[in-house]
């Protein structure tokens, strides 16, 4: 049984931990990306629009990365550029997400909520199926898919790349002062769009994997919150990679057992709100210590 | 007068764009833009009983609209007003089937009231949470909107399930707990008044009353209100309670009035699109009740264009997404302030 929940925890913890990659890089930046959700979902749906129609599970997770991407960098631009509300905006572009792509589906496709092609591919297994001998964590590590790794390696470098590249300084810099960063001829609403370009890449992954990962089936609910669950994250984990891996970690977790804990009796309703609640009091938490420090 | 200009365009070109992109969507879809359109304003306001459908879809948001301005107007930046619409709606439905039906004509209103107690209750804590311990208010009342999606679905599916009809529903409420319908058949009821009611009380509060005055100088400068001796910390959670009161008040509205049950699904996000009504509106009175209404009848006429044709309902979150992105562009003031805190 431990054995399941680790294995499908990982499985639900992949789509969370590549959104709060993104997400957490953004927010370094200065923008609070509420859009991960509907960037995810747009994700999702061009992976099995593309892997249906290509066959191929690496065309259509480039080809989903891409699409948020370029979601993302528009979006940015209407909040460096025409000063809307980042807010706002980003619950907006989840509105108009959902929208366009539940047109298309019952346009295009003539369905409504779910759309089923065939021949999607889905994403293979990095291990042959041997290696479900292993004790603990082998069905673990039988479901590995690429995509999942990519997130591993992504939250490994990524304290690197923030703290000793130029550009991951150029990142904090732009977040904590931007005016600092226009008096050395630095411009960071261009940093502030590469920055949600980039959390648009890590949510199309993300919504990729949710598609490919086992289904193949796109549905209008695929994401249930997910994207928001990755805020969540990196708020939980203030911004930091390793933290924000940890939650993602322990919120996957608690989503692969809360089927578990339906038959112990406890309500899986209330459990899904758990994340949230988790992030409320770790923020009072952390205000009330703040707040501390400087009386 | 310039003033007046600015509104009015602050109100034109979000929907203006949103119409544009509409009209391009359905054009590359082989409609005529101009038909769909025109439809749609036929549909939406062509005859009493259509008008009455669109007034009543208009009721939930202008509820929703007014809750989330009086916290706007004070730089509160309160996104929980569906948590509130959820909480207060099913806190009166419950009173509303529990409560014994002896209490005749008096049930409704102490329905209605318990709704806005649990409303008021339920935003005082991301209120407090802001005012004491600077707690952020968008990450606090995102968060609860979550939390009261899952308390309310856990309720409507355990110990508020109704035995006879089987998911996700509560009994009906009282006969008598039930608001009266207008214009019956449609579905335009009391709470439609009351959402009237209450948006000239908003206007009037906004205007001539020193507690609105102060939650406008809170919104335009905390510095300066502390200044001249307006407690911040009051303002601010007065205007989440007061947010509270009347999103709660909506969701009881819409229980008692519309659907006589709490059902999952129970606000289809209307306090998002509220949000935008008063985003759109810039927070005033008479744009609100024309944004709702615009709102309204895109729901009601996207409803039957659906039926008599093959363009999709899922163009109204189309509009509705583009204007929430740019309706926001001269919420400068706001934007400015996150930033400064961040």
């Amino acid at each position: 049984m431990i054995e399941q929940i680790l294995a499908s925890g990982v499985v639900l913890t992949t789509p969370i931990l590549l959104a709060a990659i993104g997400g957490l890089v953004n927010r370094q930046a200065g923008i609070v990306n509420i859009a991960l959700e509907g960037k995810m979902l747009s994700g999702a749906f061009v992976a099995i629009v593309i892997s249906a129609a290509t066959g191929s599970w690496l065309a259509a997770t480039l080809a989903a990365a891409l699409a948020s991407t370029l979601i993302g960098w528009c979006f940015s631009l209407t909040i460096t550029r025409l000063g809307a509300n980042m807010i706002t905006a980003g619950l907006g572009l989840n509105v108009l997400a959902a929208g366009a792509i539940g047109f298309l589906m019952s346009y295009a496709y003539g369905s409504s909520g779910t759309l089923r092609l065939p021949d999607v591919a889905l994403l293979p297994h990095v291990f042959p199926q041997s290696v479900e001998s292993v004790p603990l964590v082998g069905q673990l590590l039988a479901n590995l898919d690429p995509l999942t790794i990519l997130a591993v390696v992504a939250i490994a470098v990524l304290p690197f790349l923030l703290s000793a590249t130029r550009f991951g300084l150029w990142i904090r810099a732009t977040g904590n002062a931007a005016p600092v960063m226009r008096s050395v001829g630095l411009k960071p609403k261009l940093l502030q769009e590469a920055s949600t370009a980039f959390a648009g890449f890590f949510a199309g992954l993300a919504g990729a994997q949710l598609a490919l990962a086992s289904i193949g089936i796109f549905n209008e609910g695929l994401t249930a919150g997910r994207g928001f669950i990755a805020l969540a994250a990196f708020y939980f984990g203030r911004d930091r990679p390793w933290q924000t891996a940890a939650a993602c970690l322990l919120f996957g977790l608690l989503d692969a057992a809360q089927i578990r804990m339906q038959t112990v009796g406890l309500p899986p309703r209330l459990i899904g709100a758990l994340p949230y609640l988790m992030v409320l009091v770790a923020l009072v938490v952390s205000q009330m210590r703040s707040l501390r420090r400087t009386q | 007068m310039s003033n007046w200009m600015d509104r009015g365009l602050g109100f034109a070109v979000p929907l203006l764009i949103a119409l544009s992109v509409s009209a391009l969507v359905l054009l590359a879809i082989g409609e005529s833009p101009l038909d769909t359109f025109s439809l749609m304003l036929t549909e939406g306001f062509g005859s009493p009983r259509r008008l009455a459908s669109t007034l009543s879809a208009a009721t939930p948001l202008l509820f929703t609209a007014v809750a989330t301005a009086i916290c706007f107007r004070a730089g509160v930046f309160n996104v929980g007003v569906d948590g509130a619409f959820l909480i207060g709606g099913l806190a009166a439905v419950v009173a509303g089937f529990s409560l014994p039906a002896e209490l005749g004509w008096a049930l409704a209103p102490l329905c209605l009231a318990i709704g806005s107690v649990f409303g008021a209750a339920w935003l005082f804590v991301p209120g407090w949470l802001l005012a004491r311990l600077e707690v952020d208010e968008v990450v606090s009342t995102l968060m609860l909107n979550f939390i009261a999606v899952a308390i309310t679905g856990y309720l409507v599916n355990g110990p508020f399930l109704s035995r006879q009809s089987g998911n996700n529903v509560t009994p009906p409420v009282h006969e008598a707990a039930e608001l009266s319908r207008l214009m019956p058949p449609a579905t335009l009821h009391s709470g439609f008044l009351l959402a009237i009611a209450l948006l000239a009380a908003y206007a009037f509060w906004t205007r001539r009353t020193p507690a609105g005055l102060e939650g406008a100088w809170v919104g335009l400068n905390r510095r300066f209100s502390r200044m001249v001796g307006v407690s911040v910390q009051r303002t601010i959670i007065l205007a989440m309670v007061l947010s509270g009161v009347v999103g709660g008040l909506g969701g009881a509205a819409h229980g008692l009035g519309q659907l006589y049950r709490f059902t999952d699904g129970f606000s289809a996000g209307y306090g998002f699109t509220g949000m935008a009504v008063a985003l759109l509106a810039h927070n005033s009175p008479l744009g609100m009740l024309i944004g709702a209404i615009l709102f309204g009848a895109l729901a009601s006429a996207g409803t039957t264009i659906q039926l008599f044709s093959d363009i999709p309902l899922d163009l109204v979150n189309i509009i509705q997404g583009i204007v929430m992105i740019f309706a926001v562009i001269e919420l400068g003031r706001i934007s400015i302030r996150r930033r400064a805190k961040a």
